[in-house]
């Protein structure tokens, strides 16, 4: 055998130097991966193999300043597709079952396809349980759909409160590249009204369950026994300044008309009742909201969704007469003394400005009694607009009133500059003045502004600017945190208040405009007042508060395109005075003991 | 003292030894990787019948008379070409190769048991009286014996393993003692392929580059033409085939370059191997707690990914080990080699570690990421019967030439 020929010595070292040198390349490599190389590694394995599940957190819920409940949580199904399982054959018979429109479900996966096609889709909220009936009976055949419990708003407390309440909804795309840190996709975001001011207190902590997932998304079994994993926390609910028993009132009167409402407690600026009319029903918003809901919203002449009480913007009418008294007792530019003869009117130039009626020899008590417009035709004359405008604005008008709610108008405030720019330099048609003098012309005020004017005047100049929030309760200590906006004070002397709020008084308890709401046991102080608008019938306005002696209410009603203030807004006012004092205010349910009163569920709702 | 050294005289323990460690090694990682799978947990307890019917067959092979393998080289050649025929025609199609031929409950690849018949046969053809292995008639007809069992592999179609098959194909004509022109008439058609696949200059370059080789070799006017033209015609029909390819071929060779490129495609596997090998570390996870494979992030992990289930759970450590154990089987094969007491024997062995080392370098090396994804089962390792049954019969043969080696005649 000659070993030459085949198997030849160079031609097995060549063998086995590529048999060595490749093993080495192995082991070098090996080398490499497992040592150098370990810890990227071990990161890239771990996180492929865990997978976050997100539990969303249920919102804090809202009570009023007795904890009684105005907004709560409950619990709603909510059906998820996730594409990379799901057959497509079985989108015809969902769409039945649910009872949506054809090509819905393809609509909510299309608009979501460039996201990993394993993270679940939420086709539908606040399901049906026959659906979910339905849906454990046949899970089976329906790879790819599953349902998860999440909370909804739940607006079954008997209020409506739609424009201070308002609304949270899914994160926008827009929204969501702002606030990528905070927010994912599909998360509930406070889009208007206290939802929106508070989201961050409102909407909790997401927990977050890690599992161990295989190649197919599957789940198998809990990471590192749930160690990591945290539970969902709920938001702080919130303890509003409403007092519901008022609001309630308040939104009964407001049935059926368009208008609005505030109701402040003159010494803090807490907002005790609160009405845009017409409401909305938020309940509608809770979960997905419908087509056919928005576009009837959006086509309602009545405007339900915009919020009168701090966004529209009215003329204050007669009820602006107390600005120019309290303007000119201060400024001393009259006294008690000082009278004007009204004979049923007023010529300034060429125009005749009219009174209602022929009042003859007035004071300043009588003419705000009898809401004489020649007295105050002739008086803003004589204080002229600088210092109207000054007084106006430390009422708070011409500005916005910081309400703690995104929604907020600043109103419109005329003053020099702005009639300058108008109408020129010196040439300001005459008698703008003389109309402002009774609350009319350019001057525009909205809802939540005259309320804080009348609040001011129930607490000698002294008030905060108005809200909602008294305060939170904390959900990890269950502890109230109180808030309390700084208190402030316009600094005009009580002896000219005295005079005005005196003349209030006998609007309502003299033989004043507002005698008809008159009540034996509480002494409200008011004033009536008709706005005009180009637009139609005069809007109703009244401004009060109560009891004249030591005011707990302030409040301000204003009803379109009804007529006389004293006969459409006054009683109103007075049924929301009557409602909230009477149930003597004093009573402060503790918190423990509004736990205590709950069913089981309702508490374990609370607990989370 | 005595027994063992009676012992070593017929049967070689440094080749048995490093090889049933491995078939435990394998045995343990397919437990680890199917004991939690819902439809693979009963693999480890076929792997195990398997195993058993392997040991039986190399002892039956073992005690075979030595002139058995030469004999039946052409016949067992012959019926696996007709299974692959059958195959082609009746067979059942697994992951897209139709590779398997069932009868009844059992089932196995043709492929494998031809993988015995070529290197027996190409074995005999090559030593076979007055056999010239620098004549390209001969080297013609020693390719054609490799070229029909790969172009009806390549039919299945199974790539790794008609890789494997062109590699023992050439491991034999090179160890046949071929002469520098006939490893260039083998090799240039190869090269020329490979250039025509970077553009029409490189490939032109090439043809003149074996002009000017065929001038050097001063060879007959009609060899030089006939290997010209073989190298033309590879080089046609190598554009024909790759023009033909699969995309899902043509995708794994893309993925090989960069396979973060397509994590969920094609290059998934191999992300998902090197992960679980790479965070094995230094001592791995421990058994049945490496997460990549219990949580079955790499699809059929037991059969070619078998090696990273190792990696995982047992890191450095046990993946050095595996690697030491084929490297004394490797060398101790190249050992005995050259104890052979005939050509043939010697061409059997050296065919039988071209394929072992193939399966090992090209398993091994997409494992961990430096070859491209292959399907190819690592021998005593992978789960599959047929492999390791036919694995077991090699080393039987082996031991067989072994037991009647020269210094025994």
């Amino acid at each position: 055998m000659n070993d030459t020929n085949f198997g030849s010595i160079i031609r097995r070292r060549i063998i086995f130097l590529a048999i060595i040198l490749f093993v080495s390349v192995i082991a070098f490599r090996l080398f490499n991966m497992q040592i150098l190389e370990q810890p990227a590694y071990s990161t890239k394995a771990d996180e492929n193999s865990v997978k976050p599940i997100y539990q969303t957190a249920p919102r804090g819920v809202f009570f009023d300043r007795n904890y009684q409940v105005l907004v709560g949580n409950k619990p709603s199904f909510t059906l998820r597709i996730t594409p990379a399982e799901y057959d497509n054959k079985l989108t015809p018979f969902l769409e039945a079952i649910l009872g949506v429109p054809e090509g819905y479900i393809n609509r909510i996966l299309k608009q979501n396809d460039q996201i990993s096609k394993y993270i679940p889709r939420r086709v539908a909220k606040d399901v049906n349980f026959k659906v979910i009936a339905w849906y454990e009976e046949n899970s089976s055949k329906l790879p790819g759909v599953d349902y998860v419990i999440e909370t909804q708003r739940d607006y079954s407390f008997g209020i409506m409160g739609s424009h201070m309440f308002g609304y949270s909804k899914e994160i926008s795309s827009g929204l969501l590249q702002k606030r990528r840190n905070e927010y994912s996709m599909g998360d509930e975001i406070g889009f208007s009204g206290i939802e929106k001011t508070y989201e961050d207190i409102l909407r909790g902590q997401k927990g977050i369950q890690y599992v161990l997932v295989d190649s197919h998304q599957k789940t198998i079994g809990k990471y590192k026994n749930g160690e990591e994993d945290k539970t969902a926390i709920k938001g702080y609910d919130l303890v509003l300044s409403i007092d519901k028993d008022a609001q309630l009132v308040a939104e009964e009167a407001f049935k059926d008309k368009r208008g609005a409402l505030v109701a402040i407690e003159p010494s803090t600026g807490e907002i005790l009742a609160f009405v845009s009319a017409p409401e909305y029903n938020l309940q509608d918003f809770a979960s997905v909201t419908s087509n056919e809901i928005w576009n009837k919203l959006n086509s309602n002449e009545d405007k339900p969704m915009f919020n009168r009480a701090t966004m529209s913007i009215y003329s204050p009418g007669s009820t602006f007469k107390m600005l120019s008294a309290l303007a000119a007792l201060e400024e001393g530019i009259i006294d008690t003394n000082y009278r004007v003869s009204c004979g049923g009117g007023f010529q300034f130039g060429d125009r005749f400005f009219k009174c209602l009626h022929v009042h003859g020899s007035v004071n300043v008590t009588t003419a705000i009694e009898k809401s004489c417009n020649t007295f105050f035709y002739q008086l803003v004359l004589k204080i002229g607009l600088d210092k109207w405008a000054e007084y106006s604005y430390r009422f708070g008008f011409g500005k916005k009133s910081n309400i703690d709610i995104p929604e907020d108008s600043p109103g419109i405030l005329p003053t020099r500059k702005y009639y300058d720019k108008a109408f020129g330099v010196d040439r300001w048609p005459k008698g703008i003045l003389v109309s402002l003098g009774i609350g009319q012309g350019e001057l525009s005020v909205t809802p939540i502004q005259l309320a804080q004017y009348a609040a001011l005047f129930a607490n000698f100049g002294k008030s905060a600017k108005p809200h909602f929030l008294k305060g939170y309760i904390e959900t990890s200590t269950g502890k109230f945190v109180e808030v309390n906006p700084k208190t402030f004070d316009i600094n005009i002397s009580s002896k000219s208040f005295d005079v005005v709020r005196y003349a209030m008084f006998k609007v309502v308890n003299g033989a004043g405009t507002a005698g008809n709401i008159r009540l034996p046991d509480i002494n409200i102080a008011g004033k009536t007042g008709t706005s005009q608008n180009p637009h139609g019938d005069d809007h109703a306005v009244f401004i009060g508060f109560a009891p004249y002696e030591n005011p707990k209410i302030a409040i301000a009603v204003i009803v379109e395109n009804v007529g006389f203030g004293s006969v459409h807004a006054a009683p109103i006012a007075r049924d929301v005075i009557k409602a909230y004092l009477q149930k003597n205010n004093a009573q402060q349910i503790k918190k423990s003991e509004y736990l205590g009163s709950l069913k089981g569920e309702e508490r374990e709702d609370f607990a989370n | 003292m005595q027994i063992n050294y009676k012992l070593q005289d017929k049967f070689d323990l440094s080749i048995f030894l490093p090889v049933l460690f491995l078939a435990i090694i394998g045995l343990i990682a397919i437990y680890s990787a199917t004991v939690s799978h819902p439809t693979a947990s009963g693999n480890f307890q076929k792997q195990v019948f398997s195993a058993l019917v392997a040991l039986i067959a190399f002892f039956v092979v073992y005690s075979l008379p030595q002139q058995v393998f030469k004999m039946f080289s052409v016949p067992a050649y012959a019926v696996s070409i007709l299974l692959l025929i059958l195959v082609l025609l009746a067979g059942k199609t697994v992951y897209g190769s139709r590779s398997w031929l069932n009868f009844g409950p059992f089932g196995f690849q043709p492929s494998e048991f031809a993988k015995v018949a070529l290197i027996l046969c190409l074995a005999n053809w090559l030593t076979y009286k007055n056999r010239d292995i620098n004549n390209i008639k001969d080297i013609g007809i020693a390719l054609l014996i490799g070229f029909i069992p790969i172009s009806l592999i390549m039919m299945e179609p199974d790539t790794g393993t008609a890789i494997v098959f062109m590699i023992i194909t050439m491991s034999l004509i090179y160890w046949g003692g071929i002469s520098l022109f006939g490893l260039f008439v083998v090799l240039s058609p190869g090269v020329v392929v490979i250039a025509s696949l970077f553009g029409t200059v490189v490939f032109l370059i090439s043809l003149v580059l074996v002009i000017v080789a065929l001038f050097l070799f001063k060879r007959d006017l009609f060899n030089s033409v006939t290997v010209f033209v073989i190298n033309l015609g590879a080089s046609f029909f190598f554009d024909y085939a790759f023009r033909i390819l699969k995309p899902h071929q043509q995708k794994r060779i893309e993925s090989f370059l960069d396979p973060s490129m397509d994590p969920l495609g094609s290059g998934y596997n191999a992300l998902q191997a090197k992960l679980a090998i790479g965070s094995g570390g230094f001592t791995g996870k421990g058994f049945l707690q490496g997460n990549q494979t219990q949580l079955r992030f790499i699809p059929e992990q037991w059969t070619d990914f078998i090696y990273c289930v190792i990696g995982e759970e047992f890191g450095f450590i046990g993946s050095i080990l595996v690697l030491i154990l084929f490297l004394i089987l490797f060398i101790r094969l190249l050992n005995i080699s050259g104890m052979a007491k005939d050509r043939f024997s010697v061409l059997v062995i050296v065919g039988i570690l071209s394929l072992m080392f193939s399966h090992f370098a090209i398993n091994i090396g997409m494992n961990v990421g430096v070859t491209p994804v292959v399907g190819l089962p690592l021998p005593f390792l992978s789960y599959g019967g047929s492999s390791l049954v036919v694995n077991m019969i090699m080393i039987g043969i082996v031991l067989n030439i072994y037991r009647n080696r020269k210094l025994h005649t």
